[in-house]
């Protein structure tokens, strides 16, 4: 039999990003996958060796606006791990807030486009219409919806007003209500169970070989969690539980996502009880930061994000490296999307919550002429779906 | 650290200027012994390659790896340094390690270095370029 | 021409292009469909193919690799096609001005009718703008 080529991109319906992807399939089934990418490389990384540390942090939180608090966090953990600065307990606590939201905003973001893909709108409506509330938490905090500007070198930008505490907590019980809905509907349902069980399967092995991380690495058994093994800002402070699942499969990652959201209402419950009774500065005065190199990483909503600066001891970075998460699990379709039946390759490509804007801090479009064919994949994917439903209901 | 112990004397005579800060171990290694390197931090240790930064200095490119070892919270860093800036080549680690693929594409890319034994050698973010840019992070090649 | 544009003003189709943003603009203009915000009521519709399309929303600083696959969307639209440039990326380039990557001249690769500047805009500044354009078209007949 010959091998067919599919291309797919750079612009297409599925992902709101571009991106190229080349499917070489023999009848039905995927036998190998290519991607191009650097139709978003901007150069993050050149740009920030002539901004000051305080101007970088605004930068960064540009590489991706769905992570948009992940990056600065890592960042200004680079730097303070130059000098090992120290930050105030107030701030740390604003810092662990402010991060465990964007994950909570971020995993709800995902599982309604997981819906989406194979047909489920109903879960995409749902899913974004009580992500809406957390948004709302974030306006309240920090004056803004998306790229919240809170992180600073030795602290936060801003402190959180007391008296908006309760109605936060308040909000935050109705998305946890509403979680907890949404995870018993997506567990119990026989057609997103049929749809996603042993689909798009990533093995431990190769997940240990391509360095995967996040929820990507935890759904194929990976006990890796930067929270927990590097600990940093209030997560020693606070209890929560690392969830890991062992098949690796689309499923898997979908529970993985959907039970770290809970985890994360708890770490923010705990949070903003704290701050109702530490009280203090939160920022502490960073004048100059000495020559020398610091490694800043933090568990992003995808997996590990990771900053390398190099100081000269000047107020500007002579190095700035930037890894993101979806830089290492992207290259695992390879592994995880062989084999596998066409109709179900979108949803294994997009379960790894794949995000090319960091990927290339810097990502391809592909020929329009070509664009049928990619919707021709979302209409697999759907049809499929309904398939699987008639076929259960019947 | 146990593990840096062991590591010190497996790697005997291989590693210098070693700097040890909190949680963060950074050394030198000479570009001949970067496989052993490598292979001892992913295969024996259970290391995750983060990923690694090449940048440019007066003296030469570095290449840093940053393998971090989940389980203590710690970092291994091994350095090289190249000093023929014309031509920069060192061995792939990638088969050793998978996940070291496009790390090494990158910096092929946005460096020029060349590694000895990648599968693929040639540009990630930049491929078909209209422009053909090449090698945007080097001294003198961005205005 | 007149009753084509009469009828473009009842029901916008929008196509969507990202070139090399943050997703940040991308994402909020998905929020637009969702229950809280519902753009659907005014006719508003997001549609997969460029073809279909009445109104381009780009988002993002171009770069220079995804410049040209812009420009062939744009040449691909049926016209009458009204562009809006989503974003302070495409008023003006936000923090990557410096960068060796991206396009001076985005008004060359694709001729703007509106901006909605902000990082990001909020959907109720999108909601005002999309208003006003369709205030605009039905002026013009």
């Amino acid at each position: 039999m010959s091998v067919n080529k599919i291309p797919v991109g750079p612009f297409h319906p599925l992902l709101e990003e571009a991106e190229y992807f080349e499917l070489k399939v023999d009848g039905e089934t995927v036998v190998d996958i290519d991607l191009e990418i650097g139709w978003m490389h901007r150069g993050h990384e050149f740009i920030s060796e002539s901004k000051t540390f305080t101007q970088s942090i605004f930068l960064v939180e540009r590489i991706c606006g769905i992570c948009s608090t992940s990056h600065p966090l890592a960042l200004v953990h680079a730097v303070e791990d130059i000098d090992n600065i120290e930050i105030p307990l107030r701030a740390r606590y604003i810092r662990t807030l402010i991060g465990e939201l964007e994950r909570i905003h971020s995993h709800l973001l995902w599982i309604g486009l997981a819906g989406h893909f194979i047909g489920y709108d109903t879960l995409w409506m749902w899913a974004w219409k009580y992500r809406e509330p957390i948004l709302q938490m974030f306006e309240m905090i920090t004056g803004n919806r998306n790229h919240y500007g809170m992180m600073r070198v030795g602290g936060v930008a801003r402190d959180v007003d007391p008296v908006i505490i309760p109605k936060l907590l308040e909000d935050l019980d109705i998305v946890d209500q509403k979680m907890v809905m949404i995870a018993g509907a997506a567990k119990d349902d026989p057609v997103l169970r049929s749809r996603l069980k042993n689909v798009g399967i990533l093995t431990h092995q190769a997940a240990v070989d391509l360095c995967a991380v996040g929820p990507t690495a935890r759904a194929s058994g990976i006990a890796i969690d930067v929270r927990k093994d590097d600990p940093t800002d209030a997560y020693d402070l606070v209890e929560f539980n690392m969830i890991v699942q062992k098949n690796g499969d689309v499923y898997d990652k979908l529970v993985v996502r959907v039970l770290e959201t809970l985890e994360s209402t708890k770490i923010v419950r705990q949070c903003l009880e704290k701050l109702k009774v530490v009280k203090g500065p939160i920022l502490n005065d960073v004048k100059e930061v000495s020559e020398g190199e610091g490694i800043g990483r933090y568990e992003a909503p995808r997996g590990e994000v990771f900053h390398y600066i190099r100081s000269d001891g000047t107020n500007r970075p002579i190095r700035h490296k930037v890894r993101a998460p979806s830089y290492v699990n992207i290259p695992t379709y390879v592994a995880s999307c062989k084999g596998i039946p066409v109709a179900d390759a979108l949803i294994t490509l997009a379960a790894v919550d794949p995000c090319y804007c960091c990927t290339e801090r810097t990502i391809q479009l592909i020929d329009a002429n070509r664009n049928p064919v990619a919707v021709d994949l979302l209409k697999l994917s759907r049809e499929k779906t309904e398939q699987v439903r008639r076929e259960i209901h019947d | 650290m146990q593990e840096i112990d062991q590591f010190k004397e497996r790697m005997d005579g291989k590693i210098s200027h070693l700097i040890d800060k909190k949680r963060r171990f950074y050394f030198n290694v000479e570009s001949e012994n970067l496989r052993e390197v490598a292979e001892y931090l992913f295969k024996n240790l259970g290391c995750r390659l983060s990923t690694a930064t090449a940048m440019e200095m007066m003296h030469g490119i570095e290449i840093l790896y940053h393998f971090s070892l989940d389980r203590a919270g710690q970092y291994f860093c091994p350095r090289v340094v190249i000093t023929d800036k014309e031509h920069p080549k060192v061995p792939s680690i990638t088969s050793i390690i998978g996940g070291a693929v496009w790390i090494e594409r990158e910096m092929f890319d946005l460096w020029g270095i060349e590694f000895d034994g990648h599968p693929r050698m040639e540009e990630l973010l930049t491929l078909h370029h209209p422009q053909g840019l090449k090698q945007p992070m080097r001294f003198g090649r961005t205005e | 021409m007149g009753w084509y544009k009469r009828r473009l003003a009842k029901s916008l189709w929008v196509f969507h292009v990202s070139g090399s943003p943050c997703n940040n603009c991308d994402i909020e203009i998905l929020d637009l469909l969702t229950p809280k915000y519902d753009l659907e009521r005014f006719g508003i519709k997001l549609v997969g193919s460029i073809r279909h399309a009445d109104v381009l929303l780009v988002t993002g600083v171009f770069n220079q690799k995804v410049a040209p696959k812009i420009r062939k969307i744009y040449e691909q639209a049926p016209k009458p096609i009204f562009v809006v440039g989503v974003g302070t990326c495409m008023s003006g380039a936000c923090c990557f001005r410096d960068s060796y990557n991206i396009v001076e001249d985005r008004q060359a690769v694709i001729p703007v009718d509106l901006y909605i500047p902000g990082c990001p805009p909020k959907p109720e500044a999108m909601i005002a703008a999309v208003a006003k354009l369709l205030g605009v078209l039905n002026a013009r007949n």
